[in-house]
């Protein structure tokens, strides 16, 4: 019964592999340290602009939808037909404003009407002393009103609005909280738009601020896309706060990219002195196998499928573990789960494989040197 | 008819003159045995007749081919098919089993064989010890597994380096009837070795000294 | 003789000592980088966000932002109140002085453009300032709007006869740079050539920016502003400070100390109107918000890469020392053949590997030095400040990777009888 010289290669590799315990898992366990960190590593690398991305939502809208040219309102139809363009999976939140000016103790006021839902999520920001409306004619007064009106939460007071033809009404609302920002949304008062439309009427959006979880570049692209397709609509990206975005993940991204690399060259020294260390202990072995005639090209294929297969499955071993790492990095931070690109798996294992083999060709060449003659005695 | 020929050898490593101008034959059948002290030349000589280093000077005429004048991958070839090898440290491959390392010289040499390999145990004697690991197995069963490997490819000539020089009377005594057998059934033999017991079991005893063929004994049976 | 040993170990095995100098150096170098880059991260980011965008608005007391409201001019909220613009400078002698980074006044009014309304603003563009405290600084606009896109190039503040237009107005007006322009407010007519267009995606692009004296002549308001706009670095807010905020005054001495000097936004604001005559400091809670998530994550992003990436190396490292001491397995065999005692040959390969890592840490803690450098300088274009108490702390690792490293390998070695560790079984 002869048996093919491919399986009896095999056979040896494996068992090579197999029956030295301890060595085995030191190299894998090189292997896979390097394989998980570079892999988690990289899976960050990809996901810190989706993550840290979600984190500058609370820099509020960075898109605004406005009405161009000299048109005083959007239709909700325009506003409706410009949001579709905003990928849903990246919308945090899209509030459409109106605005109209009220009175309230003989003083002029901005009242904006808004579904406040929304608006608590594109201004997350905001500092509500007391609560936000829940009930109709509820109303969130800015801070700058408040001190104005000595109104506080809880307090009622009623709303005088003008229309155009110069006739007079009178709403009674109650002050949910007031509202502390630092900019000029303390000057205004916040209603709901049923509260608002019931006072001033049906009518178009002044303005619609939406905070879009996209990179700069895409946000830009976005706008002139909604601005080509919706005429009568202008889009506006709020740049200080894409370009502030863009700036601060480009450079989150080159630092990850560059710890990367840079635990990489330490895995591949690591395991290039494993194999070298690997080679020093197993002289007595290759000598002998030089004894027995074997050719040095057929020791050097030994050698480098034996750390291709360590490749392997430290890689695969390490690319597990650096999911689950970058998984725990990304709860603990973010306290979001993790997209994990599928294709990474074969990725990290392909190059843990190639490192392995990079970083074992000169152990394996010095393992083709090693002279027979030691196997006999006197060496 | 000459299975080896040495013909004015000398290995000189520096200033070092290992081998000075040796000559030697050696029979096809013959079993020869190699002697003397420390620093004598014997493993300059060992590893120039398993082709594991060539002479600066001089010719080696194994089986007719003068191995002083192949390159290193021919001289590979060459011991792979007319060399067998016997060590004092025994070196099996560890992670290997009995059998497997009987099979590891077919396949440096040719085909694994299972079958035949089990039959080379079977002839030292260690057909039901053959899933051991070298672990496993005790020092004389070690030592004859390396004997079963080195007979494996039919060598021409068998080179033991010291080979009882790690093992106990009684596993001596079991090695040097293995010896004895395969002289009968003739093969050639050179036991590289210390001990003047295992000298004594060869037809031919050369005493190696500076470097030279010092004393030549003839064994009479 | 001891010594005489660890010495001819060092000495006459460069080559393996030196693998383990070398592989402990690469470990070092990492984590002398990474510390260094991680305990600056915060700093680095904070002035990366800090050039989108003032943080906090001092406004005169009493006075409204209403001014800047969709189209409302004129009302309840516009008081006629400023700051002095001679007491500007005094925000940069706070106890958070080194935390200013950049300011610049505003003076808004109506004004009429050919018959059409029009924002115009005066500010600091990039004004020299020479301190009381003999010290002197640039700051203005031109610092802290760096993602507005000009055509044209900044005004200067002593171009009292320019204007630079935003992108609306300008469409507006029908103007481009090169023309010329007549504002009208408050009776007073000036002529102005527009030196360029700004396009800032922001409500600024309605807007006319002149010099603060133009609109000072203008308005007739000499050496008054009507805001001031901070960029500050903070610290992200915390319970105390979300406190103090609402009133300093309930908290306690020692609290407050805390507080005021801590750098939060609020303690800073606090500080700003106690310098500034009569004047409201408000934090603008989009930016100040923001930042404090931004920073927060980012550095708990960087300390989770910095533990994990160091386990990581350290792991490695611990590998290659075990290697090394498991590779001079005969030696220890040989020592314990001559009858050396376990204590003294554990002592000896460990003072031998200590030297060499003592040598390659130092080594490494150079480079990773230059490493973080690099890093700051390809990164953030800015060196990274060095920490003392990286030392220590590279050091502690370093030893505690040696040892986790070397202290398994030598107690197997040392668990071998002599006799298989010579004969290499």
């Amino acid at each position: 019964m002869t048996m093919k010289r491919e399986t009896f290669f095999l056979k040896i590799v494996a068992c090579s592999l197999l029956r030295r315990h301890s060595k085995l898992l030191t190299a894998i366990l090189a292997v896979a340290a390097g394989a998980a960190i570079v892999s988690g590593l990289t899976t960050i690398y990809y996901d810190i602009p989706r993550q840290m991305g979600r984190e500058f939502r609370s820099y509020g809208a960075n898109l605004l939808f406005a009405p161009a040219g000299d048109r005083a309102a959007l239709t909700a139809d325009e506003a409706g037909k410009a949001a579709l363009f905003l990928p849903a999976d990246a919308v945090v939140g899209v509030a459409a404003y109106r605005y109209n000016t009220i009175r309230i103790n003989e003083q002029p006021f901005m009242a904006a009407g808004a579904a406040l839902a929304e608006v608590q999520k594109t201004s997350p920001y905001w500092l509500v002393r007391g609560g936000w409306p829940r009930a109709g004619q509820e109303a969130l007064i800015g801070q700058e009103v408040a001190d104005i009106t000595r109104l506080v939460p809880g307090s009622a007071f009623t709303a005088v609005f003008t229309d155009r033809q110069g006739k007079s009404s009178e709403h009674a609302f109650t002050v949910s909280g007031v509202l502390q920002t630092g900019g000029t949304e303390e000057a205004f008062v916040f209603m709901s738009l049923p509260d608002f439309e019931n006072m001033a009427g049906a009518g178009g959006f002044d303005i619609v601020e939406c905070s879009v979880s996209l990179p700069g570049a895409d946000i830009e692209k976005l706008a002139a896309r909604i601005n080509e397709e919706i005429p009568g609509l202008a889009a506006r990206p709020v740049r200080r706060v894409t370009e502030s975005e863009t700036v601060v993940l480009t450079r989150l991204q080159a630092l990850v990219y560059l710890v990367t690399v840079v635990v990489l060259l330490l895995t591949m020294i690591s395991v290039a002195t494993t194999m070298l260390a690997a080679v020093a202990e197993r002289r007595r072995e290759i000598g002998l196998k030089k004894a027995l005639g074997a050719p040095s090209a057929s020791i050097v294929a030994e050698f480098l499928s034996e750390s291709l297969l360590l490749g392997g499955l430290g890689g695969l071993l390490g690319g597990i573990f650096g999911f689950l790492f970058a998984q725990m990095i990304s709860a603990n931070v973010f306290g979001r789960p993790l997209s994990f690109p599928l294709l990474l798996l074969p990725f990290t294992v392909a190059a843990s494989v190639l490192v392995t083999g990079a970083a074992s060709a000169l152990p394996a060449k010095s393992a083709a040197r090693v002279e027979p003659a030691i196997v006999l005695r006197g060496e | 008819m000459h299975i080896l020929e040495i013909e004015g050898v000398s290995k000189i490593y520096g200033s070092v003159k290992a081998l000075q101008n040796v000559n030697l034959s050696v029979r096809k059948g013959e079993w020869l045995a190699i002697m003397g002290p420390s620093g004598s030349g014997k493993t300059t000589m060992m590893n120039i007749i398993g082709c594991m280093d060539k002479p600066s000077s001089g010719a080696v005429l194994l089986d007719g081919v003068d191995i002083a004048k192949e390159s290193g991958g021919a001289l590979t070839a060459i011991r792979r098919d007319k060399i067998g090898l016997i060590f004092q440290q025994f070196h099996l491959i560890n992670y290997l089993t009995a059998l497997e390392n009987v099979m590891v010289a077919q396949y440096y040499h040719s085909m694994p064989d299972e079958e035949e390999a089990l039959k080379a145990l079977a002839r030292v004697g260690l057909a039901e010890r053959a899933r051991h690991l070298p672990g496993q197995l005790s020092g004389g069963e070690q030592q004859r597994v390396c004997i079963a490997r080195a007979l494996i490819n039919y060598p021409a000539l068998i080179l033991a380096d010291e080979p009882t020089g790690n093992l106990d009377e009684v596993n001596e005594g079991v090695v040097l009837d293995i010896f004895r057998k395969l002289h009968r059934e003739g093969s050639t033999i050179i036991v590289v070795t210390h001990d003047p017991e295992v000298a004594r079991e060869a037809e031919r005893v050369i005493v190696l000294e500076h470097g030279r063929v010092a004393k030549e004994v003839l064994n009479k049976k | 003789m001891f010594w005489r040993m660890v010495k001819g170990a060092l000495l006459r095995q460069k080559g393996k000592m030196l693998l383990i100098a070398f592989t402990i150096a690469l470990g070092a170098s990492l984590s002398t980088a990474m510390l260094n880059v991680m305990l600056d991260v915060g700093d680095k980011v904070n002035k990366e966000l800090k050039t989108y965008g003032a943080n906090i608005n001092v406004l005169p007391k009493g006075a409204s932002l209403i001014g800047d409201l969709y189209g409302v001019s004129g009302g309840s909220g516009v008081a006629d109140k400023y700051l002095l613009e001679n007491e500007i400078g005094r925000i940069k002698t706070i106890f958070w002085a080194f935390n200013i980074v950049d300011f610049t006044p505003y003076l808004e009014t109506a004004a009429k453009i050919g018959g059409n309304d029009a924002r115009l603003a005066g500010v600091w563009f990039n004004h020299h300032l020479a301190l009381p405290t003999g010290e002197e600084l640039d700051t203005g606009m031109q610092n802290m709007k760096n993602w507005w896109r000009l055509s044209g190039g900044w005004l200067s503040d002593a171009d009292d006869d320019g204007a630079m237009l935003g992108s609306l107005a300008a469409e507006r007006h029908g103007v481009k740079p090169g023309d010329k322009l007549t504002v009208e407010a408050r009776g007073r007519k000036k002529q102005l050539q527009v030196r360029s267009v700004f396009n800032a995606g922001g409500k600024e692009d309605e807007d006319i920016y002149v010099t603060l004296k133009t609109a000072q002549e203008l308005s007739g308001r000499p050496g008054l502003v009507s805001r001031i706009e901070v960029s500050a670095l903070t610290t992200p807010d915390n319970e105390l400070s979300r406190r103090a905020a609402q009133d300093p005054k309930s908290l306690s001495t020692k609290e407050w100390e805390t507080w005021y000097c801590t750098a939060y936004v609020s303690a800073i604001c606090y500080q700003i109107s106690e310098v500034i005559t009569d004047s409201a400091v408000k934090p603008i809670r989009q930016v100040a918000e923001a930042e404090g998530a931004i920073l927060a994550k980012t550095k708990l992003l960087m300390l989770l890469i910095t533990v994990f990436s160091l386990a990581g190396s350290a792991l490695g490292i611990s590998n290659l020392v075990t290697a090394s001491v498991l590779e001079r397995g005969s030696e220890i065999g040989l020592l314990k053949a001559v009858g050396a005692r376990n204590f003294p040959v554990s002592l000896l390969v460990l003072a031998q590997i200590m030297i060499a890592g003592l040598a390659g840490g130092t080594a490494g803690y150079f480079a990773g030095l230059g490493f973080a450098r690099v890093i700051g300088h390809s990164v953030f274009g800015a060196a990274i400040t060095v920490k003392p108490i990286v030392i220590p702390l590279v050091a502690v690792l370093t030893l505690l990777v040696i040892l986790a490293g070397s202290v398994p390998a030598v107690r197997m070695l040392l668990a071998l009888r002599p006799a298989q560790v010579l004969h290499g079984r």
